[in-house]
């Protein structure tokens, strides 16, 4: 028995544990696997593009998101003010900090950043690691992109050759892959562990000093350490004399597993019980007056009888389509999977995309999902709670296209910590 | 209506949107290049060992420990563990069984023959001659940490000897043992029958058969379906009749309950009433628990005790309960480890190829213990294999929760591991 009862472990589920016992409640977490931080590049982006003008970066997002939500008035971040918002997320900023794991934004306040992707685009974000600000494409140093022999889908001449064609200054080299490691095979992430000992880094900073010209900056994949992520940025610099900064890779991503594993320890620490392999699949609820019912418990998977999991309040973060929190089916029906909420994703297959695949306006079935009212409870269109114990927060909620609009993380961070907060008063 | 999430195993490989998580977080990969990882092993490599195929794609399956680390971070639910050890049984199947393999799996004979003269057997396998020899003939490693036969009886002959003083009640639970209570470490079923009693309930304990395990995990599935078969006939009617059946070996209730079953493809009804009728023990005391029916009359232990919950446990997905419970007994400081897995995972770290494997993994456990400083004194954990190896890479004294319970409940001497005369 709990206070409140979070499914899922993502970006939301985490900020939201946070708030949560921090205001003096007793939490659980529940999820199926790891978290969707594993997947994530573990910047913060809050808004980069607009379906207006969706080849041009937003500059500063929060203004932007005046406008937004001035024409998407059903949008997640229309829930919050823009105080509000911006509360939220220096709440992330400041705990970052006490996890660890700083983040920090573009070096005038308020804009994003841009940064290099592993294909040598310049992506917007609004927060980022530490270790990937010195990759400010508003910055000026000339870049020196290292990549490691045997490494896959890092590709430095790639990522310089982009970044040159968009007129940024950068040029590619190769180390050994013995440098990053002594392992035939390999993930980024256990690289990064590997470089977690003094004797595995020992000759990168010499060699890296070898390769920079003076002026330059030093971009490497992002498999600078675990545990010891800090100290080697700092003794990189020190030994090169170079400013570095990483460019994540693909899954599972380095700069996410970082941010995962401090934030899960940091909330273990403060009393949240975090259970992974618990996939919840189904909910008791009660309705003897008609809406708003009452969520009684929630069941889990076992290896045998399905396990009751009560709690006073239930906060769903389980995700969209990625991350599992609904489902579909071949002839079009989209359901959530635990409550079966109503969702407003369209339930005709034929609706589900635009004709054209990378249609500027993004396809309707990803900004598809639950509504809430203004508390955070999935509710009926009239504002009336669906269940009276039941708040809903993150990639779930309808009326955004996160992957288009590059907003995922800061609705993340935004509806996280106000559901948690909105359940907690 | 309730739907169970697991569908047989192959058709889970179609949810792998290959994300690598599970490489991240297997342990065995991340200290020998041997094992290429889960994804390769499991998703990846299934494609190819379709029907027809002739021969198995890659043979390093066999270094999979099947701790099922990769099942628990999953994301979408694929049964990596269970494609790897059907892939090993094919293996097997398809090249023939080597005799250490065979022996290793057959723990319930090794148990009975041992018995017959304990001390004669333990002095036969435990020393270092032949040691070596099990190393160079069989490829048992020799430093591996073998179990020893118990010397004063095995747990049937003490249960059968004290039938006149056992309780007798209307609650009745029926205990399964598994093999190492039995020929091993009777005192570990000495504990549970008194934690039951001391709840009130009378303990039955049916003729039973190994669960299988071993067999499975060493890759010899027919011989397991026949134990898990017997298992079925034995304990079928109580099940029937509304029995809880009790381990307090974590990996057999798991293989009662889903691993036999799931691997073997044995879903009869009578099966699923098995698998519904089983419980760890310490799931069953924390459902008496929440219904308040556990008694807490518990004296205080004072100590620090690192506590590692074995993967074994975490693939029941039941949360962790042992640690619930023992959360409730007063002066325990309870540390629980965040360690992947010990290394030894049932019989794996017992061959010669794999022992320093298993000690490389099992060093993030022996680290977490040595970090919880000098007054530790023993270590926590639920299954048998796990505690021998945690004695084995800590030199210290590692006990079942469950004998923390006895204890706590004045009926149990944690130092002899032997119940308090007349409590």
């Amino acid at each position: 028995m709990s206070d409140l009862l979070i499914i899922g472990a993502g970006l939301s589920g985490l900020m939201a544990a946070y708030t949560a016992v921090k205001a003096g409640m007793r939490v659980n977490v529940a999820a199926k696997g790891l978290g969707s931080l594993h997947w994530c590049a573990g910047t913060i982006d809050v808004l980069g593009y607009t379906a207006e003008q969706p080849n041009v970066p937003v500059k500063r997002p929060l203004e932007q998101i005046s406008a937004l939500v001035e024409t998407h008035p059903q949008h997640p971040y229309a829930l919050l003010t823009n105080e509000h918002l911006a509360q939220t997320l220096a709440t992330f900023v400041a705990l970052s900090k006490d996890i660890g794991v700083p983040y920090g934004g573009a070096n005038n306040p308020g804009d994003n950043l841009l940064l290099p992707s592993p294909a040598g685009a310049a992506r917007p974000a609004y927060l980022a690691p530490k270790g990937q600000l010195a990759g400010d494409l508003s910055r000026t140093e000339p870049m020196l992109i290292v990549g490691f022999e045997g490494l896959r889908d890092f590709y430095p001449e790639l990522i310089a050759e982009n970044l040159t064609k968009q007129g940024y200054s950068a040029r590619a080299a190769f180390l050994p892959k013995k440098l990053a490691t002594n392992r035939r095979d390999f993930t980024n992430v256990q690289l990064a562990q590997g470089m977690d000992s003094k004797e595995q880094r020992a000759l990168l900073g010499p060699a890296l000093k070898k390769l920079v010209r003076p002026g330059e900056r030093i971009g490497l994949p992002a498999i600078l350490g675990i545990k010891a992520h800090a100290t080697i940025l700092a003794e990189l610099e020190r030994e090169t004399g170079a400013p570095i900064f990483e460019i994540p890779t693909l899954p599972p991503s380095v700069p996410g597993v970082r941010l995962y594993t401090a934030l899960r320890s940091y909330l273990q620490g403060l009393g949240v019980h975090l259970t992974a392999g618990m996939e919840v699949l189904t909910a008791k609820t009660v309705a003897p007056n008609g809406v708003p019912g009452t969520v009684q418990w929630v069941e889990s998977a076992t290896s045998a009888r399905p396990l009751k999991l009560l709690a006073d309040k239930y906060l769903l973060a389980t995700g969209g389509i990625l991350g599992g929190g609904f489902n579909s089916e071949m002839n079009g029906r989209v359901w959530e999977t635990i409550f079966d909420l109503p969702l407003t994703v369209p339930q005709e297959r034929a609706d589900w995309f635009q004709a054209s695949f990378l249609s500027p306006q993004g396809h309707p079935v990803f900004s598809g999902g639950v509504s809430v009212n203004k508390a955070f409870q999935p509710a009926a269109e009239n504002g009336q709670p669906l269940y009276a114990n039941l708040w809903a927060a993150g990639k779930l909620l309808a009326h955004s296209d996160a992957i288009q609009e590059r907003s995922t993380e800061g609705i993340a961070i935004a509806t996280g910590v106000a559901a948690a907060q909105a359940l907690s008063s | 209506m309730y739907t169970k999430s697991w569908h047989s195993v192959g058709p889970t490989l179609d949810e792998c949107i290959k994300c690598n998580i599970c490489t991240s977080y297997c342990p065995v990969s991340a200290v020998t290049d041997l094992f290429p990882g889960p994804k390769y092993e499991g998703p990846q490599a299934q494609r190819f060992r379709e029907i027809g195929q002739p021969l198995s794609p890659d043979h390093s399956v066999d270094y999979c420990s099947g701790c099922r680390v990769c099942n628990e971070v999953c994301p979408t639910g694929v049964k990596i563990a269970e494609i790897n050890a059907r892939a090993r049984a094919q293996i097997m199947a398809e090249e023939g069984i080597p005799l250490r393999n065979r022996l290793l799996g057959r723990n319930e004979t090794l148990g009975k023959v041992g018995s017959i003269a304990p001390a004669l057997a333990n002095f036969g396998l435990h020393n270092s001659f032949s040691r070596l020899m099990a190393e160079k003939v069989m490829g048992i490693a020799r430093e591996a940490p073998l179990p020893h036969w118990s010397t004063e009886g095995t747990f049937g002959d003490w249960f059968k000897k004290t039938q006149a003083v056992r309780l007798k009640s209307d609650k009745k639970v029926v205990y399964y043992h598994g093999c190492a209570t039995m020929y091993y470490e009777p005192f570990i079923g000495k504990a549970a029958v008194a934690v039951f009693e001391h709840n009130g309930y009378e303990v039955l304990v049916p003729p039973q058969n190994c669960c299988g395990l071993p067999l499975l995990s060493n890759g010899e599935f027919d011989a397991a379906a026949g134990y898990h078969q017997n298992n079925i006939n034995k304990l079928l009617v109580y099940a029937q009749a509304g029995l809880a059946i009790v381990g307090t070996s974590t990996s057999c209730t798991l293989t009662l309950k889903e691993e036999a079953p799931e691997l073997l493809d044995m879903h009869s009804e009578h099966a699923n009433t098995l698998t519904m009728a089983t419980w760890d023990i310490f799931e069953w005391l924390r459902e008496r628990h929440n219904q308040g029916e556990l008694k807490t009359d518990f004296r205080e232990i004072n100590m620090v005790l690192p506590y590692h919950a074995p993967c074994q446990y975490r693939a029941h997905r039941v949360g962790k309960p042992a640690q619930d419970i023992l959360a409730l007994i007063p002066g325990i400081d309870l540390r629980e480890s965040q360690a992947r897995c010990c290394g030894i995972a049932g019989t794996y770290g017992y061959k010669k190829e794999k022992y320093q494997i298993a000690m490389d993994v099992g060093a993030e456990l022996f680290d977490f213990v040595a970090d919880q400083g000098e007054d530790v004194e023993m270590t926590a954990c639920d299954s048998e294999t796990c505690r021998w190896q945690l004695e084995h890479g800590t030199n210290l004294p590692s006990r079942h929760p469950i004998e923390f319970l006895a204890a706590a409940y004045g009926l149990y001497d944690l130092e002899k591991r032997d119940l308090v005369q007349g409590a």
